[in-house]
């Protein structure tokens, strides 16, 4: 494999009492998509919210190029706009239209031109099919085009990595191919991506890496074939039955 | 959208840095050849205010308005062997001490006695006249008739407050005392509508209050039969600052005036009273009459309010912005913000806390009395309702920010954007949005609320209708006339914000198809 992107190293959180991350560990490559799934609750979205420092761990280090990212001269401002995140709940900025939802992030940490930040977001929104929208505001939109617009927002930043935490779970059922279609165009392009979804045939499908979680801890790594073709634990085996049945 | 808050922004920084620098001097005693004597303006005879400067008046500082009477005339004749140039300074009865001895003017002469009490914080001249008490009474009242102060009995008495007036009554056997009242108007007022039976006075004023309203009469006292009273009382003299450096002189040209100049003066001041007995329509005469008084205390209250409420919002979008940011890393730093964010708490509870009039007061006495601030008191009224207001708007902004969904805070950061980029460019714009109802409403309430700072005699639309009413007599007429201009300025204020609200909402049936940036032609998804 390639060059390393990010890695975890003994990552743990805790919430007063609750421990939610216990013994955290794991390489990104570049261009790797990387899969996370797991029972609600196992520690999915914390592990994701903490690579972003959404969450400050309470232990253990998050390495970016070997950088540790939790350092106090680390710009972290930058590191965000290089490491994106997609949120179940889309949260676009409601008070801009879809066209500069996109730009105004680009102008004010990339220092974009106006005309650039356009330009650009234009082209990406072309891609998502969400290009006659631009002019329209959050609330004129359906679930299936605000995650699209909200994807575009963190692909505009060019980003080295891109966090996807549930991105299909607030949508009804048939918005979900939309934006699942657009992900797996993402993944095509050779974009970093790690994402945590309840989908498991697009994690199949799409995945070089799936990472089952359980109480804390990762239980079972592997490719898409090992984790869903043969999982060796039990968990895995107990927690695939239930989706693949559904399936 | 930018744009328009940049301008704005601009526009009012502009407006406060010149007002608070243009009109802020060192203080008091600053000898710049001016004379500032302050009085009510609303004491005919002694003084009063006019809109015209018939016969020798003088005009009040910062006012286009004149003042004239007994005790403008006085004044003159003082200033002009002073080697002075006269300023009037129009000062509410309350604020004449503060005023003096903050420096604020250099000597009071608004007939005023020179009791042992006043003498502890001021010096007084000789006297410049010398009155005698009397009660003013309504024509048709069984009191009219009185030939002594034992012949009130169960009638409800009151005087000025802070007047030997208004001690004077306990001489009176079987009266009823009434709360003492701020001025002269306010007993007319009382008087007219039958709350008080009769009010104690000085003999000038009853002879003006029976020329200029019909109703009322003064009562004549038997010998012997009226108020007893020391001479340090109906002495009225001219107050001076201790220490003041022209007293000697004073003296000496008030020396220089005799008897007969004086009641000559007198009789003047008597006869030159603005009449106030018109004909026709009153509406229509109020606003022919005192139209541009009325137009520039509306003015004044609308700028006071407006750029209350204006700076108070932007002081509002700061705190809001600094009690939003997130704890930093570094203990240090963490600590500062601690304390800054205390410091603000303070602010706010401190000024939601107390009355703004009483908070104007401290600002605009104290600030002069303490620090030597001689502050210019439009500057006092806008700097504390901006404060004020800032203080309410916070709030409102608080509640504002809190409405927010927090998913768009995350969004933002994770994006790597900044505080102030996420504050200013995502959250801001929809608190402001939501709070926008609530600062309508503060707005309206500082159009009315403005009215308390007649305490510093500024001459907003409140004070402007008391010195109307002071001199026409017409206080029902004139309350409701201005009770009319208030109303149609918060209504206007009301629908304009309505609007604003829609502009802000953008169209209704917005149709997202269509887009003047459109880059082809949508196709219908499959």
């Amino acid at each position: 494999m390639t060059e390393t992107i990010l890695e975890v190293q003994n990552l743990q959180k805790t919430f007063g009492q609750h421990e939610v991350l216990r013994d955290i560990n794991l390489t990104v490559t570049k261009g790797e998509v990387l899969t996370i799934i797991g029972r609600s609750g196992s520690g999915k979205s914390t592990l994701l919210r903490g690579l972003n420092l959404l969450e400050a761990p309470t232990s253990g280090k998050i390495l970016f190029h070997g950088k540790d990212i939790q350092d106090d001269s680390f710009d972290l401002a930058q590191y965000r706009a290089k490491v994106g995140m997609v949120f179940q709940n889309f949260n676009l900025f409601n008070n801009l239209t879809v066209l500069d939802n996109i730009m105004v992030p680009q102008m004010s940490v990339l220092k974009r031109s106006q005309a650039d930040a356009k330009e650009h977001a234009i082209a990406i929104l072309k891609q998502m099919n969400m290009d006659p929208f631009i002019n329209a505001k959050p609330a004129q939109l359906s679930g299936g085009q605000k995650q699209r617009v909200a994807i575009a927002r963190s692909v505009a930043m060019d980003p080295e990595v891109l966090l996807f935490d549930e991105p299909t779970s607030a949508l009804d059922p048939e918005m979900v191919d939309d934006v699942l279609s657009a992900m797996t165009a993402l993944a095509k392009t050779g974009l970093t991506m790690i994402v945590v979804t309840h989908e498991m045939q697009f994690a199949r499908d799409i995945s070089d890496t799936v990472l089952f979680m359980n109480e804390g801890i990762v239980a079972e790594e592997g490719t898409p074939e090992q984790i869903f073709g043969n999982p060796q634990e039990e968990v895995t085996r107990d927690f695939l039955k239930r989706y693949l049945k559904r399936d | 959208m930018k744009k328009i808050w940049l301008a704005f922004a601009g526009l009012i920084a502009a407006l406060s840095i010149g007002l608070s620098f243009s009109n802020s001097n060192p203080v008091s005693a600053a000898d710049d050849g001016t004379f500032k004597v302050g009085m009510e303006c609303g004491y005919a005879p002694f003084n009063w205010t006019q809109s015209t400067n018939a016969h020798g008046a003088v005009q009040i500082q910062g006012t286009k308005q004149w003042a004239n009477g007994y005790d403008v005339q006085t004044a003159k004749i003082i200033a002009k062997k002073l080697g002075k140039k006269l300023v009037v300074v129009k000062t509410k009865w309350d604020g004449l001490l503060p005023s003096l001895t903050s420096g604020k003017i250099d000597a009071i002469i608004a007939g005023m006695s020179p009791t042992p009490d006043r003498r502890k914080s001021i010096d007084f001249t000789d006297p410049y006249y010398v009155s005698q008490l009397t009660v003013v009474t309504k024509k048709n009242s069984k009191f009219a008739k009185a030939k002594s102060i034992n012949d009130f009995k169960g009638a409800k008495i009151t005087a000025q407050l802070s007047t030997y007036h208004y001690d004077a009554i306990k001489q009176m056997k079987g009266v009823l005392r009434q709360p003492a009242m701020d001025d002269f108007p306010a007993m007319r007022v009382a008087l007219e509508s039958g709350t008080i039976d009769g009010y104690v006075s000085e003999i000038p004023e009853g002879i003006t209050a029976q020329n200029a309203n019909p109703d009322l009469t003064m009562v004549h006292f038997a010998k012997g039969q009226g108020f007893q009273t020391s001479a340090s009382d109906t002495n009225l003299s001219i107050g001076v600052r201790k220490g003041y450096s022209e007293t000697n002189k004073i003296n000496n040209i008030l020396g220089t005036m005799t008897k007969a100049d004086r009641s000559k003066r007198m009789d003047d001041a008597v006869a030159n009273q603005p009449s106030t007995a018109a004909k026709g329509n009153w509406f229509i005469n109020i606003l022919k009459q005192y139209g541009g008084m009325l137009a520039t205390g509306t003015g004044m209250t609308l700028l006071i309010s407006l750029v209350g409420t204006i700076v108070g919002f932007i002081i509002g979008l700061l705190v809001g912005i600094i009690r939003t940011i997130p704890a930093p890393k570094s203990t240090g730093k963490r600590g500062l913000l601690g304390f800054g964010k205390w410091l603000l708490s303070v602010y706010i509870e401190v000024f939601r806390g107390t009355p703004m009039i009483v908070q104007a007061a401290v600002l605009y006495y104290g600030a002069a009395q303490a620090l030597g601030i001689n502050m210019d008191r439009t500057v006092a009224a806008l700097v504390i309702v901006s404060i004020n207001t800032g203080a309410y708007i916070s709030e409102i902004i608080r509640g504002g920010i809190i409405s927010v969904d927090p998913g768009q805070f995350e969004a933002a950061s994770a994006l790597g954007m900044t505080h102030w980029q996420t504050m200013t460019k995502v959250i801001l714009p929809q608190a402001v949005r939501n709070s926008l109802p609530a600062v309508t409403n503060e707005f309206i309430v500082n159009i009315k609320d403005t009215s308390v700072l007649s305490i510093i005699s500024v001459s907003e639309l409140f004070f402007t209708s008391e010195t109307i009413a002071g001199q026409n007599f017409q206080f029902f007429h004139t309350y409701l006339v201005v009770c009319l201009i208030y109303l149609v300025l918060t209504f206007t204020i009301s629908r304009l914000f309505r609007i604003i609200e829609k502009h802000l909402d953008g169209p209704k049936d917005y149709n997202v198809m269509t887009n003047q940036m459109q880059v082809e032609t949508p196709k219908p998804k499959n």
